[in-house]
């Protein structure tokens, strides 16, 4: 069993750099509409964050529910959270143009469950609770959710957390700031993860 | 009206291999493609386009969910996803009648499934040719390794393979670039399996990927999701190997948007003079004049064609005296192993998107008393591969915010799982015939009857088990069996293998098989069929390789035929 492993260089290339070498290692192969597509920031940050840009299936209450409790699951440190991520915005779009009927109203009666808890409990909505109320009510549906016995509560915050998780780490923010890209031109099978440093996205 | 001296119907795999071999032997070829033109680099639409470009971050598109609504079969496999969808038929347009559970998948544009195949490469040996004869299921093959391993060598020159040379006979080596690397996980499970199965291995997969240039293609830059489409032309597909080299020759013309209705057949001439096709776009019929015929069609496809070219000497399908065209329906079973976890190994990662995993060859039924099992006949593979836990492992447990960011920063636990894929035998009852519906092209659809088998169903406790007792061996913990066969149901149906084969079979007996030897129509000499529809028993080993192999060397066989005048 061979053990060697591979120096890699701790600088990390960004994306783009790697699709400019692939471009140059190819002589130009790429196609000029998947060149321009991808290394076009302008274009993706239009897509992500344009003024235009408007909720489809949430009404603006939920949709400030869902960016609240997405930050909550993975928030801003050193490096920005899910709402700065537009993570609400992705679910926004996976509620409209890719879950079946019955499954979005589950979520959208998941968030409605949310705020009726902390309706009940603190006498007002989710958002308008104090961060300390919130993080306690998101701690016990989080241990809820993970029980041996789960209800319908579970569901939904599971489902909420992986949407979150989906959302952040493959958007531009996550998958390039907080995780990195690896870099197109080797495989290397064995190396040391000093090497890399954080997971790959 | 041209008479071309070859017309190849389909443009996949074998369609791809025919006509490069047709129109280098000096033949003027037309191939017939159903669905649309797909152009090398131009139309990869989706390659290289990082996650956040894509609306619903290249998702799954699983049965019932939005923008799978014009793929209900096709989103059975896990391969359906956003990114790739446009390389997969609209089932609307070649829908058909499944009696039980049977998953077609279909490619729809020139270059077929060669875009999205899985890549893997493996000879079949004499333990597969010798299998029929040996234990009396279906009808003995016509031919032998010996036949076929030049034409193995020669493929394997031409597209490109890399991967590791092993000396077993049941696995042949072939012509290899130099392997891909396994990863920390791959090594330490490598190392405990063969230390506790000496006459087991476990290698990296040989994968029609390139090392190392080749033909003006370049090797791999491990971007990862092959069946995007592949500007380097690393992976081997129609487009990036095969259709550029019979255009070269200035012999090719491929319409696109045509599906094939039937073949003509003149009975004084006891020969094919043409195919009737149909404008996919205007749904008006016309015709092509041929000397002779490659048909590549697709196991299903094919079958469908000869089954809808019915005529006074052909009542029951063209070339079909013998009655078994459409039996004789194969898949691989698979969707059956073992995963675990490997503890420790956290100071070792990996860099780059391998297109490629492990593979460990059959070692059951080998022919020796020790490998001898006495609940099943033939044998199974296993593929799979080790990595570290990303990110999505946070769905899985407890905790959220900093503390979970932080702990997502690093990649997680190795895991290690493996796959089955099972031979299955060659049975009358599983077959595909014409129902008593048409599509919206006017041409009959087919009726598919398909199911395990008790053979396949006895084996696949064996694929378990032993994954199961070999990760065990190798020191993996936590070790979990899985088989998502359900009866009568989806999950690991039929067809989801995308290994379809059979249904106009090979054999030495114009009276009980469609081919002879070189793959020629016993009934009807210009006539031949190359793809998966051929094979008269199904090994265990991915098959894409085995019908290149048989194409080229029935290309061979026919020119020298129709120089001979006998065509």
């Amino acid at each position: 069993m061979e053990g060697r492993g591979h120096p890699v260089n701790r600088e990390t290339i960004s994306r783009r750099r790697a699709l400019q070498q692939a471009a140059l290692l190819l002589g130009g192969a790429l196609s000029a509409p998947t060149v321009a597509g991808v290394c076009s920031t302008a274009t993706r940050r239009a897509w992500a964050a344009s003024p235009a840009w408007a909720p489809r299936t949430l009404s603006a209450a939920q949709l400030e529910l869902v960016a609240t409790l997405t930050e909550h699951i993975i928030p801003q440190t050193e490096t920005p959270g899910a709402r700065a991520a537009g993570v609400h915005r992705f679910v926004d779009t996976l509620l409209t143009d890719h879950y079946p009927t019955a499954e979005r109203d589950r979520f959208l009666a998941g968030l409605a469950a949310v705020d009726a808890q902390a309706r009940s409990r603190y006498g007002k909505a989710f958002v308008e609770s104090a961060t300390g109320q919130q993080v306690a009510l998101l701690r016990e549906l989080d241990a809820a959710a993970y029980a041996a016995t789960r209800g319908d509560d579970a569901w939904f915050f599971r489902r909420m957390k992986e949407l979150t998780l989906v959302g952040y780490y493959t958007s531009e923010i996550g998958a390039m700031q907080e995780l990195h890209v690896s870099p197109f031109g080797a495989y290397r099978g064995d190396i040391p993860y000093t090497a890399v440093g954080r997971a790959w996205a | 009206m041209i008479t071309y001296d070859a017309i190849v119907i389909g443009s996949g795999i074998t369609g791809g291999w025919a006509a490069k071999e047709l129109t280098e032997k000096g033949l003027e070829t037309l191939v017939i493609e159903r669905g649309r033109n797909v152009e090398h680099r131009k139309d990869y639409v989706t390659e290289h386009k990082p996650s956040w470009e894509f609306p619903l971050r290249n998702a799954r598109l699983a049965v019932g969910t939005q923008g799978a609504e014009q793929y209900p079969i096709q989103a059975r496999t896990g391969q359906f996803h956003e990114s790739v969808k446009h390389f997969f038929i609209k089932d609307h347009r070649n829908p058909y009648v499944e009696d039980k559970p049977f998953t077609w998948i279909q490619g729809d544009q020139v270059g077929g499934k060669s875009l999205i195949w899985g890549r893997q490469v493996y000879r079949w040996s004499d333990l597969d040719f010798e299998a029929n004869l040996r234990d009396g299921h279906g009808v003995d093959w016509p031919i032998r390794y010996a036949d076929v391993a030049p034409w193995y060598s020669y493929v394997e020159r031409f597209i490109g393979v890399s991967g590791e040379k092993l000396g077993l006979p049941q696995l042949p080596d072939g012509e290899f670039q130099p392997a891909m690397e396994m990863n920390a996980g791959e090594k330490f499970v490598k190392a405990g399996l063969e230390r506790a199965f000496p006459n087991r291995r476990l290698t990296i997969g040989r994968v029609a990927i390139l090392t190392q240039a080749l033909n003006g293609r370049l090797p791999c830059h491990y971007c990862g999701p092959c069946e995007r489409g592949c500007s380097t032309g690393s992976y081997f597909s129609s487009q990036a190997s095969t259709l550029p080299a019979a255009r070269a020759t200035g012999r090719l013309t491929i319409v696109p948007d045509s599906v094939v209705h039937s073949l003509i057949y003149d009975a004084a001439k006891h020969r094919i003079t043409g195919v009737r096709v149909v404008d996919t776009t205007t749904k008006q019929t016309r015709e092509y004049a041929g000397r002779l015929v490659f048909l590549c069609a697709s196991t299903l496809g094919t079958a469908r064609v000869l089954l809808n070219s019915k005529s006074p000497s052909f009542p029951n399908g063209l070339a079909n005296s013998s009655g078994v065209l459409g039996h004789y329906l194969m898949d691989h079973h698979f969707r059956v192993g073992a995963s675990g976890a490997i503890e420790g190994l956290l100071d070792h990662y990996y860099q780059g998107n391998r297109p490629n995993g492990i593979y460990v060859p059959r070692f059951r039924n080998l022919g020796d008393d020790a490998s001898r099992r006495g609940d099943y006949v033939r044998g199974f593979g296993y593929q799979g591969g080790a990595s570290r836990q990303g990110w999505a492992r946070g769905g899985g447990e407890p905790g959220f915010g900093v503390e979970l960011k932080r702990k997502l920063h690093d990649p997680g636990r190795w895991s290690m799982g493996m796959t089955g894929f099972g031979e299955c035998l060659p049975r009358e009852d599983n077959y595909a015939a014409l129902s008593d519906q048409t599509d919206e092209f006017g041409i009959p659809v087919l009726r598919i009857h398909c199911t395990w088998g008790d053979n396949e169903l006895a084996m696949r406790k064996d694929m378990a088990a032993s994954a199961a007792e070999m990760l065990e061996a190798a020191g993996v913990k936590d070790v979990r069996t899985y088989d998502a066969n359900r009866e009568d149901g989806l999950g690991a149906e039929p067809g989801l293998g995308i290994h379809e084969m059979g249904t106009a079979r090979m054999g030495r007996d114009p009276k009980t098989s469609v081919l002879n030897a070189y793959n020629q129509a016993h009934d009807v000499p210009n006539l031949f069929v190359t793809d998966g529809a051929c094979m008269a028993s199904s090994s265990c080993v991915n098959p894409s390789i085995t019908y290149m192999a048989l194409t080229a060397r029935a290309c061979d066989y026919a020119v020298a035929e129709s120089k001979r005048g006998n065509l």
